[in-house]
C-alpha cells in the first residue's frame, strides 16, 4: 500500500512539474473559451431571446446566466476528460523514455505500478477540475447567479464521476500505447474530437438524427447532460418563477441537451448516473484485468 | 569468496533467435565483474533476467542464493542498477528523485534524510540537489544516477555502460567513488562497458558473443591468452629491423614487433643487443583481448 501511495505521489508530482504536459491538457478547454468569447455566446444569447415568447420580459442577468451555465457545463465536461487523458499519458511516456525500467527494478509490484497511474490520473484530474469549477463559479457569479447549494454540490459530484470516467477510459485506451507517435495521435484525437462528440462545442440536439442516435450510445453524452442540467437548474427555476410557459422551458432544455431521448425514451438523471457508473465499473475492471496479465 | 550471482545453463530465445544460449558463470561477492560483448551479444537479456524483468526459458539464476523466479522482491532489494541513459524524472529535482525512489524501497522520513546525507557527501549532491535533472551536465546526472541506484544500500550494483559519453575526468571521479564503495561496503559491481581500460581493472571478465561465453578469466589470464605483448623499437632503420627476422609493423619513430612471451622478448634483446638501444615492452591490452576473442572491433557509442 505504501509503495502505491509513494508512486502515486511521484506521478502527480511529475504531471504538475511538466508544464508542457499540464498545459496540453488545458488546450481543449481554452479552445472552448475562445469559441464562446468570439461567437458561440452571441449565437446562444440570440437563440434564447428568440425562443422567449413576446410579452415575457427576461433580464440580461438571466440570459447571461443561461449562456454562462452552458459554457461552464461544456468546459467541465471536456476538461474532466482531456485532463485525465493527458495526465494518464505519463503511463505511456514512462514507457517511451524508459523511466518505467527504473521503477520496475524497485520491489514495487507491477499491479501497484499500474494502479498508481490510475490513482494519480484521478487525483490530478480532480485537482485541476475543482480549480476550473471554482473559476467557473466565480464567472457565473458575475454573469448571473441563480444556483443553490444543491446545484453546486451536484456539479462537484459530476466532476468526481466524470473524472473517474475519464481516468478509467484513458487508462484502458492508453494501456497498450508505447510510442511518442501514439501519444501524439491519441492526444490530438481526444483534444480535437471529444468536444464535438460530447456536445460541448455544439449541443447534440443540433446534429442530424442519425448522429444523435449514434451519440446516444456514448456515456459522454450523458456526462455533458448531467453538467448541463446542474449548471442550468438555477436559471430554469428562475424562468419558472417568472411564469414562462413550461413547454418553452422544456424546448430550451431539449435544445441544450438537458433532456436526452434514447429511442423515444426520456433518459432521466438517475439513468444518466447509472450509465456513467456502469461504464466506470466496466472500464476499471477491464484495466485491472489488463494489469493482472502484465509481467 | 562466495558466489553472489550464480547462473547455470541460462537460455533465452526471442522466436528463433537465441539471445542467451546455455550461459553459466558466477560472480563472487565484492568483486568487480565485467560482462563484455558487442551490442546484441546477450548482455542486456542476461541483466534483465537477473533483475527479474524478463523470464528465462531454462536454466537457473540465483542472486544472493535466491532463485529469481521465486522471490523477485527480495532480489530487487539486493540489486541497484545504473542504466545506460539517465532514467530519473527530468522535470524533478535531484532531491525529489532520490526521495521518491527511496520511498519505493520503504526508506522514508529520518531514514531517508540519513541516507541522503551519506550519498550527498559521497557524490557532492548538495550543490545540485535543487536543480531539475534536465538542467544537469552529463557528469552531474551520472552522479545522481549512481546515488539513486545505491539509495537502498544494495549488495550488487549493475552498471550498464555507466561512463559512456563522459569526459575522462568525470569517469575517473565516478570510478573513485565506486572503488570506495567496493572497499567500504564490499559492494559487488557487475559492469558492462565499451571502455576496455575500465574492464582491465576487473577481478573477472566474461566475454559474450551470440549469447554464449567465448572467453572468460582474470584480465591477466585473458591478456596472456588473447593479447600479445609487443616490443616497440625506436631510432632504428628498416634494414636493421629486418635482421631480427620477425614480422614488424612501422609506427611513428620506429617499429612494432609482436611477441608471444616475455621470455621470447628477453632472448631477442640479448641476441641483438646492438639493435635494442631505445625500446620498450608493452603488455597486451584489453582492446586486443576483445578484438582477438570476438573478432569484432569495439565501437563506443
Amino acid at each position: 500500500m505504501r509503495e502505491l501511495i509513494n508512486l502515486t505521489k511521484r506521478n502527480v508530482k511529475v504531471y504538475f512539474s511538466d508544464k508542457g504536459m499540464f498545459f496540453t491538457s488545458l488546450i481543449t478547454p481554452i479552445i472552448l473559451l475562445v469559441l464562446y468569447a468570439t461567437f458561440l455566446a452571441g449565437i446562444y444569447r440570440d437563440n434564447f431571446i428568440s425562443i422567449i415568447p413576446e410579452g415575457f420580459k427576461i433580464s440580461d442577468k438571466l440570459i447571461n446566466s443561461l449562456v454562462g451555465g452552458q459554457l461552464v457545463s461544456s468546459l467541465l465536461s471536456v476538461s474532466c476528460i482531456t485532463v485525465a487523458f493527458t495526465s494518464n499519458l505519463l503511463m505511456v511516456q514512462d514507457k517511451v523514455n524508459n523511466s518505467i525500467k527504473d521503477i520496475n527494478v524497485t520491489p514495487t509490484s507491477k499491479f501497484a505500478i499500474g494502479l498508481s497511474y490510475f490513482a494519480s490520473t484521478f487525483i490530478s484530474t480532480i485537482l485541476v477540475n475543482v480549480i476550473v469549477a471554482i473559476i467557473c463559479f466565480v464567472y457565473i457569479y458575475f454573469q448571473g447567479w441563480y444556483m443553490n447549494i444543491n446545484d453546486v454540490i451536484l456539479i462537484l459530484f459530476d466532476i468526481l464521476i466524470l473524472s473517474l470516467f475519464g481516468t478509467a477510459l484513458s487508462s484502458v485506451v492508453n494501456y497498450n500505447l508505447s510510442s511518442q507517435g501514439q501519444i501524439t495521435a491519441v492526444g490530438t484525437m481526444v483534444s480535437a474530437g471529444y468536444g464535438f462528440i460530447c456536445g460541448a462545442y455544439m449541443p447534440i440536439s443540433s446534429f442530424n438524427q442519425t448522429l444523435q442516435k449514434i451519440l446516444s450510445f456514448l456515456p459522454s453524452t450523458y456526462a455533458t447532460s448531467l453538467f448541463r442540467n446542474h449548471s442550468l437548474n438555477g436559471p430554469f427555476r428562475e424562468m419558472n418563477r417568472l411564469n414562462i410557459p413550461i413547454n418553452i422551458i422544456n424546448e430550451i432544455k431539449k435544445g441544450l441537451d438537458c433532456k436526452i431521448i434514447f429511442f423515444d425514451n426520456n433518459v432521466t438523471i438517475r439513468i444518466m448516473y447509472t450509465i456513467l457508473i456502469l461504464s466506470i465499473i466496466i472500464l476499471t475492471v477491464l484495466f485491472f484485468l489488463m494489469n493482472k496479465r502484465r509481467k | 569468496m562466495e558466489g553472489i550471482i550464480k547462473i547455470d545453463n541460462l537460455t533465452k530465445s526471442y522466436g528463433n533467435i537465441k539471445a542467451v544460449n546455455n550461459l553459466s558463470f558466477k560472480v563472487k561477492k565484492g568483486e568487480l565483474f565485467s560482462f563484455l560483448g558487442i551490442n546484441g551479444a546477450g548482455k542486456s537479456t542476461t541483466i534483465n533476467i537477473i533483475c527479474g524483468e524478463l523470464r528465462k526459458d531454462s536454466g537457473t539464476v540465483l542472486v544472493c542464493d535466491q532463485d529469481v523466479d521465486c522471490d523477485d522482491k527480495y532480489i530487487k532489494k539486493k540489486i541497484g542498477v545504473v542504466f545506460q541513459e539517465s532514467l530519473l524524472d527530468k522535470s524533478l529535482t535531484v532531491y525529489d528523485n532520490l526521495k521518491i525512489k527511496a520511498a519505493l524501497y520503504n526508506i522514508t522520513g529520518k531514514d531517508f534524510i540519513k541516507r541522503y546525507d551519506e550519498l550527498s557527501s559521497l557524490f557532492d549532491l548538495k550543490e545540485i540537489e535543487k536543480q531539475p535533472i534536465r538542467e544537469l551536465s552529463g557528469g552531474q546526472r551520472r552522479r545522481a544516477d549512481i546515488a539513486r541506484a545505491i539509495i537502498h544500500n544494495p549488495e550488487i550494483l549493475i552498471l550498464d555502460e555507466p561512463t559512456t559519453g563522459l569526459d575522462p575526468g568525470t569517469r575517473k571521479k565516478i570510478w573513485k567513488v565506486l572503488n570506495l564503495l567496493r572497499k567500504k561496503q564490499n559492494l559487488t559491481i557487475f559492469l558492462t562497458t565499451h571502455y576496455m581500460e575500465e574492464a582491465a581493472d576487473s577481478d573477472y571478465i566474461v566475454i559474450l558473443d551470440k549469447g554464449s561465453i567465448i572467453a572468460e578469466g582474470t584480465p591477466l589470464e585473458l591478456k596472456n591468452k588473447y593479447a600479445y605483448d609487443m616490443i616497440l623499437i625506436y631510432n632504428i632503420s628498416e634494414d636493421e629491423i629486418k635482421k631480427l627476422n620477425k614480422p614488424y609493423i612501422r609506427i611513428r619513430d620506429g617499429f612494432k614487433i609482436e611477441i608471444k612471451t616475455l621470455e621470447e622478448a628477453t632472448e631477442l634483446i640479448i641476441k641483438n643487443r646492438n639493435l635494442f638501444k631505445d625500446y620498450e615492452i608493452v603488455k597486451g591490452k584489453m582492446d586486443d583481448v576483445f578484438l582477438n576473442a570476438t573478432g569484432y572491433d569495439l565501437e563506443v557509442e
